[in-house]
């Protein structure tokens, strides 16, 4: 169990011996790739110049990468705490339902899970467009004429909304899923002392669910905040990060930059500002986790 | 009363959760002529499997089912091995060095993948792993790896090692203590963790794009989801149809292994 | 028995010979990659073309991989800069500028003369030339006119279609109206603003003293948008959308809609949605500011390009001259309603109603910015979200100066 055993050691090494190759080689490529003049010309024929800390510079003393990265922040928090609300509310509501609509409840987040993508993107852009889509006909069905035409997509905060929404709903049936699991995990007689004590459902949330589940709606939030903010395809389709910058987050940036323009020197000096600040921002959560 | 709002609220998430869905699968079955009209509706009126036929017979379909599953199963069982070698020494050894691999796959699960793309060409040209599925394998199992390794070390750390322990008493080696008592009640972690592998692999586009290409042979699906647009626009009943498909084996997969799935994620993280 | 043995120690020796010295591993004909995007030309014509073709070349074996769209632009890149790249690429005539200025295609200038390029459409020669280098080599065009829905034109009592911007924008208001659209304009349709503005004497981006600069705020390039804004309003167009987001032919195919504005090919995908609307549909080329010349196009289009990574250059270029010749180019022009390569072959459009219109307007084509970072404006979507906002009310000035600064820097970014 301890000393020098070397058994540790073999049993980590393929994971290591594939990160060294898979994942560290890469990323120290882009790492020199961003002190280099390297686009298009460079990838093609090879022979990149160095270029000192140019691309950093040019990124730092622009204001855009500030501002997609306050923007990122933004969608990321928003995104993280609907998606946790929600999903602990429908956590909550699903052992309380009778069994038939409880299964098909679940079901469908299943269904809702399990889709694609890129079709649910497409599905969403579909739902939402001004003249033929499905939630202005609704809309002024209900008696809302003001969405007659609306143009979900020509105004930013609009769009950043169908995004927030589009990946809400994504989202939303893994957390569900995951933190009703833990809830049927709670012995029942918890539950029934903390109300026989008079407490009421808020209480009973906060004094047995939560602190029982703290762990697993740690790891769910922490899985979606690194899903949220790496979040990329779906924006892309949607808008292209747009109108105007108003939904370009840091993956969407990295894209336009590295693949649209071609600059990947600039791209990857984006690739390795977002891994330092990742990085700074974790060293909290990472000493708990050795600590454990 | 209080009964009835509950009732209303699950009826009114059940139908948020499930129209984008539904919609897919209508989509798929009416004909082109009806996908784009005034006012929506709501049942396919003159049903059809056009779409469906269209998207079966499109090239190199079978071809890019067949090279999905074996990258996809490739990446993830090989995921699942690693990491369970790598989560026991985490969750059951005590050696120096520790911390900081703990620190180092935590973080990995936070590597900027979309930003690798050129890097991971590069490497896959100079070592001439271009047009092969097994780099992309490789590529799909390094993204899947971190996060099965986290999953798996707290889902290990909540099984008592004192269960290991008395079957060694008895006789047993560690291995066959492993296998014996800790692997069948790992099973469930296992499964979960490996769905979301799959699904994360089953969905890649960025890097088969570029790995593979003059070797139309080993692209995988979702090129072949993609391909249903040109210059006129997007084929929706068509990519509604592939759509369906391509979300059949993992919705398969989910309804195998759904009962598994929450305890498995839920008994990692308690003790996590 | 003798002679046998001659004739197969004769024939082997042959056979040694056709095998290429310079290949030893190949034990089968040299294949041959090629690249062409979907929808370019149909399943049967290239089919008919390979067959003939390894009939004529042998030892040739084609392997013709049809290209999706999605991540094409990622897909080429890469393929440029692998080791085994495939042979023949076919490229979007506003994309292959900059794969041309990459170095990592083939230079044909010494083939020019022998592909006759002396009357190649300048939208797609001018493209592929970069530094007086011809990269690209043109392979066919498209530019859009107006189809219409004859018996919405009839039932408005139209006989002629329009000659003018003023006449067009009449005939439209009478036909916008009992629930079916005018035109179908949608709001980001970038190509059609860009021959407005052209019309009105303005550019896209103009060249500076050696900068780029974007020219949307220009007076002319404004009366471009506000003549768009104009023709937009005149039906039911999603604002915040572009022609192929829904798909433009399906709502045409509804019966609804009196005009849209597309390339003449769009009709074939129009009947596969509703095959009552064949003989239903009429062309006009696009009408200009007076009545004697159509309104100026933007000549879209393909080039073929040779990656110089390809392993077989002299064969690729044989293939590429076949594709690129008068044989090919008769049969694709009149299989897929395109232009074809060179002004002198222009005569086979004359037959038929939508091709002879595209050919009036193609007169007056012309191409978009000649620098290789165009393709990065267009793919960035700038221009549509200017649209978009000009439609949806914004000051169209304030826009115009947003989306051309935007420009600037895109077009003045280095390679």
């Amino acid at each position: 169990m301890r000393g020098r055993s070397p058994w540790p050691y073999l049993l980590i090494a393929p994971t290591v011996a594939g990160g060294a190759f898979l994942l560290l080689y890469p990323l120290l490529k882009a790492a020199v790739i961003s002190f280099q003049h390297f686009r298009m010309g460079e990838l093609i024929r090879g022979g990149a110049a160095f270029a000192g800390l140019e691309n950093y510079a040019e990124l730092l003393a622009g204001e855009e990468f500030w501002q997609v990265l306050l923007r990122t922040l933004a969608w990321t928090a928003i995104n993280v705490v609907l998606i946790v609300v929600l999903a602990t509310g429908v956590a909550l509501m699903l052992p309380r339902l009778r069994r038939g609509l409880r299964l098909a409840l679940m079901s469908a987040l299943a269904l809702a899970w399990a889709m694609p993508i890129i079709a649910a993107t497409t599905v969403f852009q579909w739902l939402f467009q001004s003249e033929l889509g499905v939630v202005n006909w609704l809309l002024v069905t209900l008696g809302f004429d003001s969405f007659q035409g609306y143009t979900w997509f020509a105004n930013g905060t609009a769009t950043f909304a169908v995004l927030v929404v589009l990946v809400v709903w994504q989202s939303v049936p893994f957390a569900a899923l995951t933190l009703y699991a833990g809830l049927t995990t709670i012995p029942v007689e918890l539950f029934e002392s903390a109300r026989i004590d008079g407490g009421t459902g808020r209480q009973v949330f906060c004094r047995v669910t939560f602190p029982m589940l703290r762990q697993l709606f740690a790891l769910v939030a922490a899985l979606e905040v690194i899903w949220v903010a790496k979040c990329f395809p779906q924006i892309w389709v949607l808008s292209q990060g747009g109108p105007g910058d108003a939904t370009t987050t840091l993956p969407v940036y990295a894209f336009k930059i590295a693949r649209v323009l071609h600059r990947y020197d600039l791209g990857s000096a984006v690739a390795m500002l977002t891994v330092l600040l990742l990085a700074v921002a974790l060293v909290a959560n990472l000493r708990r986790m050795v600590r454990s | 009363m209080k009964r009835l709002a509950l009732n209303a609220t699950a009826v009114a998430v059940l139908i948020v959760t499930i129209f984008p869905v539904y919609w897919m699968f209508l989509t798929a079955f009416k004909p082109t002529r009806d996908i784009q009209s005034d006012t929506p509706t709501f049942w396919p009126a003159h049903p059809t499997l056009d779409h469906f036929v269209t998207a079966v017979n499109a090239p190199g379909f079978w071809t890019y089912w067949r090279n999905s599953l074996l990258v996809t199963a490739g990446a993830v069982l090989i995921a699942l091995v690693v990491a369970l070698m790598a989560a026991f020494a985490v969750a059951r050894m005590r050696w120096r060095g520790r911390g900081a691999f703990v620190v180092a796959v935590f973080a990995a699960q936070m590597a900027p993948w979309e930003a690798l793309l050129v890097p991971v060409f590069i490497i896959a040209r100079d070592t001439d792993l271009l047009d092969s599925l097994a780099m992309l394998t490789g590529v799909y199992f390094m993204i899947t790896l971190p996060f099965t390794i986290v999953t798996l070390r707290g889902f290990l750390a909540a099984i008592p090692p004192e269960l290991e322990e008395a079957a060694q008493v008895d006789g047993c080696s560690r291995v066959v203590a492993f296998r014996r008592v800790v692997f069948p009640l790992l099973a469930p972690g296992l499964m979960a963790t490996s769905l979301f592998g799959f699904i994360t692999a089953w969905n890649e586009f960025a890097f088969v794009n570029v790995l593979i290409i003059k070797d139309q042979d080993k692209r995988t699906l979702p090129v072949w989801l993609s391909s249903f647009r040109d210059v006129f626009g997007t084929d929706w009943g068509a990519t509604m149809a592939a759509a369906s498909l391509f979300a059949l084996p993992v919705l398969l997969l989910f309804l195998f292994l759904q009962r598994h799935v929450g305890t498995g994620m839920t008994a990692g993280a308690v003790k996590g | 028995m003798k002679h046998r043995i001659l004739a197969l120690v004769a024939v082997l020796a042959l056979s040694a010979c056709g095998t290429p010295a310079e290949e030893p591993k190949a034990s089968g004909p040299a294949k041959l990659t090629v690249w062409i995007m979907d929808g370019s030309v149909t399943q049967e014509l290239l089919k008919k073309f390979e067959t003939a073709y390894e009939a004529a070349h042998r030892g040739i074996d084609l392997d013709i991989q049809i290209q999706a769209w999605d991540g094409i632009g990622e897909r080429v890149t890469a393929a440029l800069a692998s080791t085994d790249a495939p042979d023949v690429i076919e490229v979007g005539n506003t994309q292959v500028a900059q794969y041309s200025a990459s170095g990592g295609v083939t230079d044909l200038t010494a083939k020019v003369g022998e592909l006759k390029g002396a009357d190649w459409l300048p939208g797609l020669a001018q493209p592929g030339n970069i530094d007086g280098k011809q990269y690209g080599i043109p392979w066919y065009a498209a530019n859009r006119v107006v189809v219409y829905n004859k018996d919405l034109f009839a039932e408005a009592g139209i006989k002629e279609p329009p000659k003018t911007r003023d006449e067009w924008l009449e005939i439209t208001k009478k036909l916008n109206k009992d629930g079916n659209q005018g035109i179908y304009l949608t709001g980001q349709t970038w190509y059609a603003l860009a021959g407005f503005i052209w019309d009105e004497g303005g550019d896209l981006a103009v060249q500076e003293g050696g900068k780029w600069k974007g020219a949307l705020d220009t007076p002319q390039a404004l009366a471009g948008m506000d003549f768009y804004k104009r023709l937009q309003a005149l039906g039911k167009g999603p604002k915040d959308a572009d022609e192929a987001n829904p798909p433009q032919h399906e709502v045409f195919a509804q019966g609804k809609v009196a005009q849209i504005i597309a390339v003449p090919g769009i009709a074939a995908r129009v009947l596969e949605v509703d095959a009552k609307l064949k003989d239903k549909m009429g062309f006009f080329p696009i009408p200009g500011k007076t009545a004697d010349k159509p309104g100026t196009v933007f000549t879209g289009g393909s080039d073929l390009i040779i990656p110089a990574a390809s392993k077989r250059q002299e064969e690729a270029y044989e293939l590429v001259k076949a594709l690129a010749g008068e044989q090919f180019q008769t049969e694709l022009a009149k299989a897929m309603s395109f232009v074809p390569n060179r002004t002198s072959l222009a005569g086979v459009l004359s037959g038929e109603e939508g091709t002879a219109a595209m050919a009036k307007g193609a007169a007056n084509g012309r191409a978009t910015p000649n620098t290789p970072n165009w393709a990065a404006v267009e793919a960035t979507s700038v221009i549509k979200q200017y649209m978009t906002a000009v439609l949806t009310g914004a000051d169209p000035a304030a826009e115009a100066r947003k989306v051309s600064e935007s420009i600037t820097s895109t077009l003045n970014s280095g390679s």
